[in-house]
């Protein structure tokens, strides 16, 4: 008995005496930051790595961007060892002019930063409001770049907080609208499973300048 | 004593072995690895070589891979749980084979070097290896936009090297097709103007396909890209051609598909006018007597055989386990115009919403489009001499209403009436049952024992053919406004499958005409990308007509005492094994470039959206 207990010890001191030699301890700082157009966060798609930024580091021989992924209110997290960092918006991604101007990060411990991006449009006055069964949005668009036309406006109703254009149970789409105009549209969701199930659902408006890859979105509202 | 006699013996063993080992074992002749003289001394072991090379140029939708038929819109994933994608990958069906080209030049260096065939033999490989490197430019083309162009060049490296002589930066997209355009004119002057057997080889008119297809392609990106509201482009031009070079390739296109059309060989085979849906498969599927296909990749027992038809065959003609991986979708079948309606809708509901009765589930595809039942086994269509069953369910009418009754596969009703047919369709994770309501037909091996796992299939897999030629040329023709040359064309096309002739021909037209043409044949994705169709067509929005997936499934109706009792009915429903909508996004219309590529090269500059 006593020869297998020796046995066994011999790989518990094998892995203990093994751990931590060769390995790095895990990225313990964090950069947390949003996306902001005048100090406000810009809503995006949160699913999919659907809008993403890159974190450059000089002083390396190879060159690979961290991809660092845009949560739908417009903030962001990179866990990271402390260093200067380049913070970059990925080519074309984003409802946004597309612009690669470059953020300095410095990071010891925790860093807070804001990419300030310019938006196509803007969402405001943003009402979402569940009336009956009909899901019920009014918003103003407003121009801040522009020139681009608008493909279309949505209104999106989830059965989760997470709602964009991939994640929704129902969706109304406007075309034919200008910047400067109220919308309002209403969502019948009389035949929607996940409305009649009588559990939580949640809202949002979009709008997709033409031209863009993802639509500029209003916070996520909860609806019941 | 004990351990130094072991001792002994291991020291005598190795002793003798040492000795009577000192042989030429060192000194052998290496029976695997050849050397260029022994390999370009014999007609033999370069064709060797070459069937290498082609048996690697087969890439993205192809027959090998029943499940890439599913990604797009014209087939469902059938073959147990559903399917999950939600979007296109950034290395969607993309190919980045410089493995490939450096073999094949280095195959090229050999040859040009060796003495011991004629001039004219070599003439020939010399021209198939280089048509084979244009088409694999090409592919990685299509994906990528320009690539690093590196000619015959076989790079060598050895230690202490400048490594930046070897990096090459991308070429333009402009120039990778005037590139392979280039190489195909090279190469149609070398090859011999003869049909191949069974279409397998690279002949004069294959180059000159390749070459018509990648100008048509370099025309209308040239074209579409820079109608979108956000043109996609790089600023070096890596990716993008600017518009005023689109009128140059469409000639070029033209051109190159006419010399086809009136000069080859091939045409558009006509062999059963009477039956024109087994006409366009025999056209597409039939390797005898075949006059359309001009270069396939082809499958031959033994050895090398696919495995297409066994995994696909309706489970009512399966010869082995294996049946219905995949059926088309619905999305495809309407497509398929009507012989005088050009909206190929199946009626299945008048105009009060009442269903309409079928006495045969097959009469609600009469009048369509030839190349329907060329393509798709439709419910009740004759597979191999017998009908192929589809059949969801029971509608039974009970106290004024419809109701649905649905069973296990082959399951009788009380009568002995079919409730659920044993082919299915059901909307189940069930393996072996189809989901989509239709079977595959185009490519489906007829012959015995082509569905069995131990012999599969010698089907072809067609990449040039007749009809393309045609396409191509209308599409030219339109974009050049020639109308009265363009309506010529695509009606031949049309007129073959038994469908009104057009007066005047449209990009919607063309899209149309070669969605139906080409279903199955690699044409779709790259066709939507070059027109910037893609991220309409496949919106991703839930239940949008062309993006969600649709299955239709036939009811038996059972409403004793009524006329319609017996008739069949249908339902149009969601495909139940694709839960989200197809969905391309602007970055997809170019695959990513991979970083490890540039950190190997950094002149390599990444694609648009990365």
């Amino acid at each position: 008995m006593r020869r297998y207990l020796n046995m066994l010890l011999f790989p518990a001191v094998v892995a203990v005496s093994s751990c931590g030699l060769d390995n790095y301890d895990a990225p313990e700082s964090t950069i947390y930051g949003r996306v902001v157009y005048n100090g406000e966060p810009i809503g995006v798609r949160g699913t999919g790595e659907a809008v993403q930024l890159q974190l450059y580091q000089d002083g390396y021989e190879l060159r690979n961007p961290i991809p660092v992924y845009v949560g739908q209110d417009g903030t962001f997290e990179a866990r990271v060892f402390d260093g200067e960092y380049k913070l970059v918006t990925r080519d074309n991604n984003g409802p946004w002019v597309n612009d690669r101007d470059t953020t300095i990060v410095n990071l010891r411990g925790t860093a807070n930063v804001d990419v300030p991006v310019t938006p196509f449009y803007t969402l405001s006055n943003v009402q979402l409001s569940l009336s009956g069964s009909s899901a019920n949005a009014s918003f103003q668009i407003n121009e801040v770049a522009g020139g681009r036309d608008i493909e279309y406006v949505m209104i999106l109703v989830g059965k989760t907080s997470f709602v964009d254009d991939v994640s929704y149970t129902a969706r109304l789409d406007i075309n034919d609208v200008t910047e400067g105009s109220t919308i309002t549209g209403s969502l019948d969701l009389t035949n929607n499973a996940d409305f009649n199930s009588g559990r939580a659902l949640f809202a949002r408006v979009g709008l997709r300048p033409a031209g863009k890859d993802q639509a500029i979105y209003s916070q996520v509202v909860q609806l019941r | 004593m004990k351990k130094s006699s072991i001792f002994n013996v291991l020291l005598l063993a190795g002793g003798l072995t040492c000795v009577s080992s000192c042989s030429d074992f060192l000194e052998r002749e290496p029976d695997e690895i050849l050397t260029d003289d022994q390999v370009f001394s014999d007609a033999i072991m370069i064709e060797s070589v070459l069937a290498n090379f082609y048996g690697r140029v087969t890439w993205s939708q192809h027959i090998g891979d029943w499940y890439q038929y599913t990604v797009l819109d014209e087939a469902g994933k059938s073959d147990g749980g559903p399917d999950n994608i939600q979007n296109y990958d950034n290395a969607q069906w993309r190919v980045y084979d410089y493995t490939l080209i450096r073999n094949i030049n280095q195959f090229l260096q050999s040859l040009r070097a060796t003495t011991v065939i004629t001039d004219t033999e070599k003439q020939v490989y010399e021209g198939e290896v280089r048509f084979l490197r244009a088409w694999t430019y090409f592919n990685m083309a299509r994906g990528l936009g320009g690539m690093p162009i590196v000619g015959d060049e076989v790079f060598d490296y050895q230690g202490g090297m400048d490594i930046t002589t070897l990096q090459y930066p991308r070429s333009t997209e402009a120039g990778i097709y005037d590139y392979i355009i280039e190489e195909c004119d090279a190469v149609s002057a070398m090859l011999d103007e003869e049909k191949t057997i069974n279409s397998a080889r690279a002949n004069k008119w294959t180059a000159l396909m390749l070459k018509a297809r990648a100008a048509i392609y370099a025309g209308s990106l040239a074209n579409y890209n820079n109608k979108m509201s956000s043109p996609i482009r790089t600023a070096g031009g890596e990716v993008g051609i600017s518009a005023e070079h689109a009128e140059g390739y469409y000639q070029q296109a033209l051109a190159a598909a006419q010399e086809v059309i009136n000069n080859s060989p091939y045409q558009l085979q006509l062999n059963k006018p009477d039956d024109l849906e087994r006409n366009f498969y025999e056209a597409t599927s039939v390797k005898d007597n075949n006059t359309e296909v001009i270069w396939a990749r082809d499958y031959r027992y033994p050895g090398q055989t696919v495995g297409f038809t066994t995994q696909n065959i309706p489970g009512s003609h399966a010869e082995d386990i294996d049946r219905a991986a995949a059926g088309p979708i619905l999305n495809l079948v309407e497509d398929f115009e009507y012989v005088n309606n050009r909206d190929g809708s199946i009626q299945i509901r008048d105009n009060q919403g009442n269903y309409i009765f079928y006495d045969d589930p097959a009469d609600a595809f009469a009048n369509k489009d030839a190349r329907l039942g060329g393509s798709v086994i439709t419910p009740n269509a004759v597979f191999k001499g017998t009908p192929v069953e589809l059949q969801a369910g029971q509608k039974v009418w009970s106290n004024g209403a419809w109701q649905t009754i649905a069973g296990q596969p082959g399951e009788r009703d009380g009568q002995g009436r079919l409730i659920t047919s044993s082919n299915g369709p059901n909307r189940s994770n069930e393996q072996y049952i189809n989901k989509t309501g239709f079977f595959f037909r185009k490519f489906l091996d007829e012959a015995a024992g082509a569905s069995t796992r131990g012999r599969n299939s010698e089907m072809w897999f067609p990449r040039f053919r007749f009809a393309e030629a045609l396409l191509i040329a209308a599409e030219a023709a339109m974009e050049l406004g020639q109308q009265p040359v363009a309506v010529g064309y695509i009606n031949q096309v049309r007129e073959r499958a038994g469908i009104q002739p057009l007066t005047s021909v449209t990009l919607d037209d063309i899209i149309q005409e070669r969605r139906v043409e080409f279903a199955f044949e690699d044409h779709r994705y790259w066709d939507l990308k070059r027109w910037r169709r893609a991220h309409i067509v496949w919106n991703g929005v839930v239940n949008s007509p062309t993006a969600q997936h649709w299955a239709l499934f036939p009811y038996l109706v059972v409403a004793p005492g009524t006329p319609n009792d017996g008739k069949y009915v249908f339902d149009r429903l969601t495909f139940s094994n694709s839960l989200h909508p197809r969905f391309f996004e602007l970055r997809n219309y170019y695959n990513f470039i991979d970083l490890a590529w540039q950190n190997a090269n950094p002149k390599i500059v990444l694609n648009p959206f990365q």
